[in-house]
């Protein structure tokens, strides 16, 4: 278990540089890591939350399942949190803000949803077609910490209790449990400066001690008052990250040059931080939490944004060169010098940062949803597959999957009970059962909206929404000037594959007959000839192939879901939904519930990754084939089908390479696709820390969206990742 | 018309310049022993074996009318002397352990690969490379793609041994963007010993051929052809041709061991490994004051 604080840990004479503090504080991250993989994988994001044993909480529970609801609950085991909650304290550190839990991971899994506000009947339909409704899911929408920025929490509590004032008591429970919340933070935040003071005193490295006291001074200054310097504003940062993870995992962090930049420049103006000074900073920022940034792209105008302080953002993150969650907006105007740049230090480092984010595509597609040119460019790239405008929206996003394969598994079960089955039959079916899925997802939906305050009220994450205090109503009761529901299908590859096989190879090659195939389906192709059959199917023509009968039956079943998801706006008056393909790291649950299916998958095997398709697609596994299949899924109203792209590191090993590498980054982004996740891996090495994870503690994957080590994943997640890089890469060139 | 293609590979970045797709035909007038294309050698389809894919169906034993198909000491093993090659247990192998190298394409199959990526082929200044095998033995289906490729804006480049005397190959050349031209040994008696064929065509190639640019690669095969003297006279020949882009040492590529193994082939150069990154550099510094641009691929 790590310790939580480091004072006189270093020797009491030594001056350290910036480099010098950055590879140390590296250093501990890496062993913090390997702490953290001892205990057992985790398929999610790295969150830059510590394991330790000196801080335990417990939740005073306000229902007789131990668990917590509604507005007051939340508030007083969160003020309670905080006020025991210890420092994380590294002296080398430009900043504090480590947390060390997630309060809403404190309740009992089985009471998360407040049973008061049951939905049996939904979930009936949600387990029959596996459906994950995101009922009581909570944040995946992103504030503006501008908001934060311009009030700081002192202006938060004056301005919650103005508007206190001007509201009736049907509002109370709001603003007590918003000021409860606002409150402790801010002492909260006086104890760490008054703790950091003392701790200036014992660290006996006067450079050291230094530090600490100016720590205390920033967090003193940021207590109340809005941050007023760089290093302030990036403290608020971090204290932002902490309390709203501690809180409930709480998202996003908004586009982080723009954001910064007015601090960086007035400083740099006045002659009180320098550019490297400013890197240490954002490097302290990008190990505090992996939380997503955006940098550069296009302003509501067109106009291109990259700054000094974007270029500055990369140098930090390729200094501290950890699991980062950047990406760059490639867009028409887009500076071409810091573009490449990205791409440079995309294969230098090899860390799966930055990914990239088509501005035209997403533009285009969330004008469609009826949005203006301007509100679509704010909406930043906020989470793994999702954008979002900070502080106007209300998302749910990445946090609805509906499973389409296990949808599929339903209409080909009803179709074998028929005398002549055949693929428009099945086709028939598929859309009456995807429709029943997607309107039962969508009702979940609504139910989620009137009912989670009384569940989860977001009291971190409210108070940076536009005019949402001035309401005086949670996120979900109104509080947000948009709804742009997030509805994400799972497992397109593998319906797209199945129709494809079955089209093949019955009606087409009269190879096998629907009955002789049913056999061995039923029998998991383990019976006599199943393991033949299997490959006959396994071998049709796949999505992802480059126009295969797969890539016919891909954008069948994207159309159809787009039309079904957009259909909801029409149940649901005032409410968007947006339809896209993700899985998240739902591959391996949502393939569980599933047996064998006709593209050759066998029962329980995971769904394919997001919109991408099957492994070994493609004999050559083109990646320009591949990238094409899932431009031509877009369902193009604003939301992503992202391209998980795996590339070996020896493509781009010169500047030739780099431009090679650059071109195919635009060009898959110009060709429809709305967001690029790129690994750059070494075949070998991966397969090598899929034996002995802990040899490489530090390698840093793309999971999905978000960037992970390797090593904190489980061994089966560990596997697809294996298994997504060696489709592509199959053989390594660095035999040497 | 249709014609035997080995493979196409798209989104292939180490045949020329840009984002490209590789038509490899089959075919080849020389016999590099090194080659890591073995199955591009003969005219003629080849079954290739990949054991690891096998999942023991049996299907190619009942297939096979020729019984080419044997197990010998526990080991499946392809008889080659009674294989004619006919593709019939390749067709029933559904696990792809049987495939077939070489299929008759016509240039509207070819070009249905070859369009799908030309937004890549824009962006990068990449395009289609024409690669064996050797393209000059198949020159009158190569022009008709690279008519087709230029008819669609696409840029054509060839991987060549120019080992063709140039009046039967120059319509053909007149038609295409870039040449990237293999010289392996200067030497003719070794050149020879290790290709099966003379140097002499390809070095008067290289001197005729003004038009269009060229880049002459001699890929470094320990004690054959990484050797200085050889490649200086090389770059010594390059010297002072106008439309040379670069000279390029090219790494040993080892990738075509298990191609060796599924053709029941010998390779001759299996246990060699390519040049680190240290002394492929080194052999481009080697060459440095030759007056040349060298180009060095690690």
């Amino acid at each position: 278990m790590s310790k939580i604080k480091f004072i006189n840990a270093y020797p009491a004479d030594k001056y350290y540089s910036y480099d010098e503090r950055i590879a140390l504080l590296r250093a501990r991250k890496i062993s913090q890591t390997e702490e953290k993989a001892k205990l057992g994988g985790a398929d999610e994001d790295d969150y830059g939350v510590i394991v330790q044993d000196e801080f335990k909480f417990e939740l005073e529970p306000n229902h007789e399942n131990g668990s917590i609801y509604g507005y007051r609950a939340w508030s007083e085991n969160y003020s309670r949190l905080l006020a025991s909650h210890p420092l994380y304290c590294d002296p080398l550190d430009a900043f504090v803000g480590k947390g060390f839990l997630f309060m809403e991971r404190l309740r009992p899994k089985q009471y998360k949803w407040n049973p008061d506000y049951p939905f049996d009947d939904l979930k009936k339909i949600f387990d029959k077609y596996n459906i994950i409704s995101g009922i009581d899911n909570c944040h995946h929408f992103t504030p503006d910490l501008e908001i934060g920025f311009a009030l700081g929490w002192g202006g938060i509590l004056k301005l919650l209790k103005t508007e206190r004032t001007k509201h009736d008591e049907s509002h109370f429970e709001f603003y007590d449990a918003e000021i409860t919340v606002v409150e402790a933070i801010i002492e909260f935040l006086y104890r760490i400066s008054d703790e950091l003071l003392e701790l200036s005193k014992i660290e006996k490295n006067p450079m050291l001690s230094e530090n600490l006291f100016e720590m205390s001074r920033v967090n003193r200054n940021v207590a109340e008052g809005k941050p007023e310097t760089f290093r302030e504003a990036v403290q608020w940062l971090c204290w932002f990250s902490m309390l709203s993870r501690t809180y409930n995992r709480g998202s996003a962090g908004g586009q982080l040059d723009e954001m910064l930049r007015p601090y960086y420049e007035r400083d740099t103006e006045k002659g009180i931080l320098k550019d490297d000074e400013a890197v240490f900073y954002l490097a302290c920022l990008f190990l505090q939490d992996s939380r997503y940034f955006q940098l550069g792209g296009p302003d509501i105008n067109g106009k291109d944004m990259t700054s000094r302080l974007s270029y500055l953002a990369l140098e930090a993150a390729d200094k501290i060169n950890i699991a980062c969650n950047l990406t760059i907006r490639v867009h028409d105007k887009m500076n071409e010098d810091f573009f490449i740049k990205s791409i440079e230090y995309l294969f230098k480092n090899k860390q799966g940062w930055p990914r990239y984010s088509s501005d035209n595509a997403l533009v285009e597609g969330f004008m469609r949803c009826g949005y203006s040119k301007e509100l679509a460019r704010r909406r930043v790239a906020a989470g793994c597959h999702w954008m979002c405008i900070p502080g106007m929206e209300y998302t749910m996003n990445d946090t609805v999957k509906v499973n389409l394969l296990r949808t599929f598994e339903i209409a080909y079960e009803e179709m074998m009970l028929e005398d002549e089955p055949s693929t428009s039959k099945l086709w028939e079916l598929y859309r009456k059962h995807l429709k029943i899925a997607v309107d039962a997802t969508g009702n979940g939906i609504i139910h989620h909206l009137r009912y989670q305050t009384k569940s989860q009220p977001e009291l971190i994450l409210n108070l940076f929404q536009h005019g949402l205090i001035e309401k005086g109503i949670n996120i979900t009761d109104g509080g947000a000037n948009y709804y742009n529901m997030c509805v994400d299908g799972s497992g397109i590859a593998m319906v797209a594959d199945s129709f494809a096989a079955l089209e093949q190879r019955i009606e087409q090659e009269h190879k096998i007959t629907y009955a002789e195939l049913d056999k061995h389906i039923k029998a998991n192709y383990e019976d006599e000839d199943g393991e033949y059959i299997r490959q006959l199917m396994l071998h049709s023509a796949r999505y992802g192939g480059g126009n295969t009968l797969g890539d016919s039956w891909a954008v069948r079943i994207k159309d159809l879901y787009t039309e079904l998801v957009r259909d909801l706006c029409n149940q649901h008056k005032g409410i968007n939904f947006i339809p896209g393909f993700f899985s998240w790291s739902n591959t391996i649950l949502l393939g569980k519930s599933v047996g064998a299916t006709p593209n050759g998958r066998k029962s329980g095997e995971p769904i394919n990754h997001g919109a991408n398709p099957c492994s070994n697609f493609r004999a050559d596994g083109a990646v320009t084939s591949m990238c094409n299949s899932i431009a031509s899924i877009q369902p193009s109203y604003g939301n992503t089908a992202p391209v998980q792209l795996e590339v070996d590191p020896g493509i781009a090993g010169d500047k030739e390479g780099i431009l090679k590498m650059a071109a195919m980054v635009k060009t898959i982004l110009s060709t429809g696709n709305t967001l690029l996740n790129i690994n750059i891996i070494d075949t070998d090495k991966i397969l090598e820390a899929h034996k002995d994870p802990m040899k490489y503690p530090d390698l840093v994957v793309r999971v999905t969206g978000f960037t992970a080590y390797f090593a904190m994943l489980s061994p089966n997640f560990r596997q697809l990742v294996v298994n997504r890089i060696t489709s592509v890469n199959p053989k390594s060139i660095k035999d040497k | 018309m249709k014609h035997l293609i080995t493979d196409i590979q798209r989104f292939s970045l180490s045949d020329g310049p840009g984002i490209r797709t590789t038509v490899f035909f089959k075919g080849c007038n020389m016999h590099c022993t090194w080659c890591h294309n073995p199955e591009t050698l003969s005219m003629d389809r080849d079954l290739m074996f990949y054991p690891a894919k096998c999942i023991g169906c049996g299907r190619c034993f009942s297939t096979c009318e020729n019984g080419a198909h044997k197990i010998e000491n526990g080991i499946h093993i392809i008889d080659r002397s009674l294989c004619t090659k006919c593709g019939k247990c390749a067709e029933k192998c559904y696990a792809e352990a049987l495939t077939m190298s070489g299929k008759e394409m016509s240039v509207e199959q070819i070009m249905f690969e070859i369009r799908q990526d030309k937004a890549y082929y824009d962006a990068s200044g990449g395009g289609v490379t024409l690669s064996g095998g050797e393209v000059l033995c198949h020159t009158d289906f190569a022009l008709e793609i690279a008519k087709a490729c230029h008819a669609e804006g696409i840029s054509v480049a060839i991987e060549t041994n120019l080992s063709l005397p140039y009046e039967k190959i120059e319509p053909f050349i007149k038609e295409v963007d870039l040449i990237m031209a293999d010289l392996k040994i200067f030497d003719e008696e070794t050149h020879k010993k290790y290709t099966g064929i003379s140097n002499k065509t390809i070095i008067e190639n290289i001197k005729r051929i003004s038009h269009p640019k060229m880049v002459i690669r001699t890929p470094l095969i320990e004690g054959v052809t990484a050797k200085e003297e050889n490649l200086r006279s090389i770059a010594k020949l390059l010297s002072g041709k106008e439309n040379l882009l670069y000279y390029q040492l090219l790494n040993f590529n080892p990738l075509g061991d298990s191609k060796y193994q599924s053709l029941n082939k010998t390779n001759d150069f299996s246990s060699l490994r390519p040049y680190t990154d240290e002394q492929m550099k080194a052999f481009g510094e080697m060459l440095s004051n030759t007056g040349i641009k060298i180009k060095v691929s690690e």
